[in-house]
């Protein structure tokens, strides 16, 4: 254990650089150090390496703008790794040095990854990380209190303890459990663009692409509360360059189950009452995906004149019907039915290039990157408001974490993760640029919040936002119909 | 003094029937609801202010009142004038660049000309040139200025739907609770309660807050200053009352006396009616305003909305934007906009 350390301690300092580190979050320490397991298998000590220097390359950010505000101090990072290093052997409690969080938060990643890279392997590591978690959950202290570290190591040990345990069924059906989430699910909107911009982004194109039809159906992959369409209806309405449609309807696509199917009827019914408080004429239906998940064509009703919208707003892929087959069959139906507008929303920061070669870790350690912006994002603009923070963390954040880890582990044998937006493309959709009105609404959202955000162009089709130099979320625009003629390319 | 043209970027709605001075300086309307003018002077003074604190991202309407120190002047004025100003400047950045190249482009044009004998028209299609720049600029300042009224009419109807299905799950809930009886179900509810009615007091973001003063008004209105305690009656208490949810049930009762129309019909008055937590929120805006104000994130209250032109038009009772001190005050005098004061009746 001592050698592998002190191996580590010389890919730290040869591989990563201290001025790399300063720009990026605490989660980069940890690849970039290849003590990570504390495995006896010592087939795994190559393939760490490998991956340092991979990590190494992909987060380290030379010179972007040194303004994190993490718990780090970036100067005391490199000191405090090395003394860790040097000082904790293998089985002893955490020795905590004067950065005291600093330096269990590095621990806390590091047993974190042991684990998810154990949980990979076979039935024997999978004993390893059983063994990891506990220590994990030792060191941690209970969800009420803790660091932000803290609490955030704390969501994924679960996830992966939820990994291990298996079967675990998440049933959180209760009246009481879907309000609080309810609530949280707005903190989380009041707190940060990370909804409303894909939101917004994606109503301000259907807008402009089909707000001058008579009638428009939406069909909506995910509505969720249905929290998109209710500023899109109430955009309808104030249209100042014509009359408002004389009909929308919003077809949204479930999984079939009762408990979904019941949720979404619900959602119908209060966006139906809020057409009915702005006057819009308004209707509401369901469409079942298959028993696989796929969309069926033959599902949707579809009236003549129509004009369709196709929305897809992957916010929270961890939802059962969220599985690539199913998104596929849908966006691909959105070229069946000739779709005026395609509306893609999803999160970005995964490394779809790549291909599977690390397999669940790589997932892993993607997801603990973007829940760490988040956290991040969220306690920098509201660094008081601690218990606000807590709950969507809890509520929101948590079982997404428990879900994405469920994905990454699923499918760790894939190849390829999918970029919907490059699906799309290869798909032949045709890009509709995103127009002047639609990127000030975002640059104006943003600034609405804290300045770590940052909304970037990637596209003429396509925006992404990001915080500090990460990237959260994505929205493109896409139609299934050829230009209409007078409009200029 | 009769101001003979609104603030650069006030976008009030227009229409007071008649203005008096107070002694104060501020000028306030005298129709039925009077609410405050923002004559050029106050805002100019409001700009001094806000240079002085460092700018809008750094300037909180707590320290803005205070430097500005101007009688009769509350932090719901200062909040919703702080945030119009910022996003408005938004837009401002980009148009006095663009003007700016505008301008050099015309001064590099009309000096080249001057130089050598150029001709006539040569110097008229500079001039046109810098003209259609200028106009070029107007124009997108103009559709900037669009966005920034989009949006916040967009986020205001979003917030409102959210508002509604929480309230209306809450109504839900309330109802099967009474059905049961389970301490169980009030323990755990309480648990995420408990939590939320402290995150609504510390909670203080742009969108949060969305349709306060129309709440106010309708509780002004219907002498309701007496149950101003309820207000803080979340469905969320937590104080380990165990008829929390008959109390809940009572005051919506209570607020929504006009009808007894089930909440999933979105009536105007179920907007005033079922709102405790909007009740709550506006007393967020109390509270939002003693806790210290970060300027780099922007925690103004999105009220103004209501000062800006009517959203929609299904909407008549949005039409007034009514936040005056006077209306405000017992809301205020109770929340106590002072630092630190505690906003909680329990």
């Amino acid at each position: 254990m001592d050698v592998a350390m002190a191996n580590a301690a010389d890919l730290y300092y040869s591989g990563y650089n201290a001025a790399a580190a300063t720009n990026v979050g605490w989660l980069n320490w940890s690849p970039a150090i290849g003590w990570l397991s504390i495995s006896p298998e010592e087939d795994l000590h190559d393939e760490k390496e490998a991956m340092a220097w991979q990590y190494s390359d992909d987060y380290a950010l030379a010179g972007s703008s040194p303004e994190t505000l993490d718990h780090w101090s970036s100067s005391t990072v490199s000191e405090m790794t090395l003394s860790s290093a040097a000082g904790t052997p293998a089985e002893e409690p955490l020795k905590l040095s004067s950065v005291g969080e600093i330096d269990k938060g590095i621990r806390l990643i590091h047993l974190l990854t042991a684990a998810a890279e154990a949980l990979a392997g076979d039935q024997k590591s999978h004993e390893l990380s059983k063994v990891i978690l506990a220590r994990l959950k030792e060191l941690l202290p209970s969800p009420a209190s803790g660091s932000s570290m803290e609490r955030l190591a704390g969501h994924f040990a679960k996830a992966l303890h939820c990994l291990l345990v298996d079967g675990e069924a998440e049933d959180n059906c209760s009246g009481i459990e879907t309000t609080a989430i309810t609530a949280a699910s707005q903190l989380l909107q009041d707190m940060s663009p990370y909804v409303n911009f894909g939101h917004f982004t994606a109503n301000q194109a259907i807008v402009e692409a089909v707000g001058g039809e008579r009638r428009v159906h939406i069909v909506d992959f995910d509505i969720m509360e249905g929290a998109q369409w209710a500023p899109l209806l109430q955009a309808f309405m104030s249209m100042k360059d014509g009359p408002p449609p004389s009909h929308v309807k919003i077809t949204a696509v479930t999984a079939g189950r009762k408990s979904a199917s019941a949720a979404v009827q619900e959602t119908g019914r209060m966006l139906a009452a809020f057409a009915a408080s702005i006057s819009l004429p308004f209707s509401f239906a369901q469409c079942r995906l298959d028993r696989d998940g796929c969309f069926r064509p033959a599902a949707l009703k579809v009236l003549r004149g129509e004009a369709i919208v196709f929305n897809c707003a992957l916010h929270a892929p961890h939802h059962h019907h969220h599985s690539p087959a199913s998104i596929r069959s849908f966006l691909a139906s959105a070229a069946d039915f000739g779709a005026r507008l395609v509306t893609v929303v999803e999160e970005e920061g995964r490394d779809t290039a790549g291909g599977g070669k690390g397999g669940f870790l790589v997932g892993f350690m993607e997801e603990l990157q973007r829940y760490s912006t988040l956290w991040d994002a969220l306690e920098e603009g509201f660094p008081k408001q601690s218990k606000a923070r807590e709950m969507v963390e809890n509520l929101v954040f948590g079982p997404r974490i428990a879900g994405a880890v469920e994905e990454a582990f699923r499918r760790r044998e894939d190849d390829v993760t999918e970029c919907w937006s490059e699906w799309m493309a290869a798909a032949d959709f045709r890009k509709v640029a995103l127009s002047f009105f639609n990127q000030w609404q975002a640059k104006l959202l943003l600034g609405l919040f804290n300045e770590g955000y940052r909304v970037e162009e990637e596209a003429p089709n396509k925006l992404v936002l990001g915080w500090k130099s990460r990237r959260l979320v994505s929205a493109s625009v896409w139609s299934a119909q050829p230009p209409p003629a007078d409009a200029e390319d | 003094m009769f101001p003979s043209k609104k603030p650069t970027m006030n976008s009030h709605e227009a229409g007071p029937l008649s203005c008096v001075q107070g002694d104060s300086g501020l000028v306030l309307t005298t129709d039925p609801k009077p609410r405050l003018r923002w004559t050029v002077e106050l805002h100019d003074r409001f700009v001094d202010a806000v240079t002085q604190l460092g700018g809008p991202d750094k300037a909180t309407p707590k320290t803005i009142m205070r430097v500005m120190g101007v009688k009769g002047l509350t932090l719901y004025h200062l909040k919703s004038h702080l945030q119009k100003f910022r996003l408005g400047k938004q837009p401002h950045k980009d148009f006095n660049d663009h003007s700016k190249d505008a301008l050099d482009m015309q001064r590099i044009g009309a000096s080249s000309s001057g130089t050598m004998g150029r001709s006539m028209t040569d110097r008229n299609a500079q001039t046109a040139e810098a003209l259609r720049m200028q106009l070029e600029v107007q124009r997108r300042l103009h559709e900037q200025l669009e966005v920034q009224k989009s949006l916040q009419m967009r986020i205001e109807a979003q917030g409102k739907y959210m508002q509604s299905i929480l309230e209306k799950a809450c109504q839900t809930l309330a109802a099967c609770e009474n059905m049961q009886s389970s301490t169980d179900a009030y323990k755990a509810f309480n648990s995420h309660g408990s939590i939320q009615i402290d995150i609504m007091k510390d909670m203080a973001s742009p969108m949060a807050i969305t349709f306060p003063s129309l709440q106010d008004i309708n509780l002004f209105n219907n002498n309701q200053l007496d149950h101003h305690m309820n207000q803080d009656d979340t469905f969320f208490r937590s104080n380990n009352d165990n008829n929390i949810f008959l109390g809940k049930k009572r005051q919506h009762d209570f607020y929504n006396n006009q009808s007894g129309k089930s909440p999933m019909i979105w009536t105007d008055q179920d907007q005033f009616g079922s709102g405790q937590e909007d009740s709550c929120k506006s007393e967020q805006i109390h509270e939002i305003s003693t806790s210290v104000i970060n300027g780099s994130l922007d925690m103004e209250s999105m009220m103004d909305v209501y000062e800006a032109t009517p959203m929609v038009s299904g909407e008549e009772c949005r039409k007034a934007p009514v936040l005056t001190k006077e209306m405000m005050s017992p809301v205020i005098r109770g929340g106590g906009l002072s630092q630190g004061r505690n906003l909680s009746y329990g």
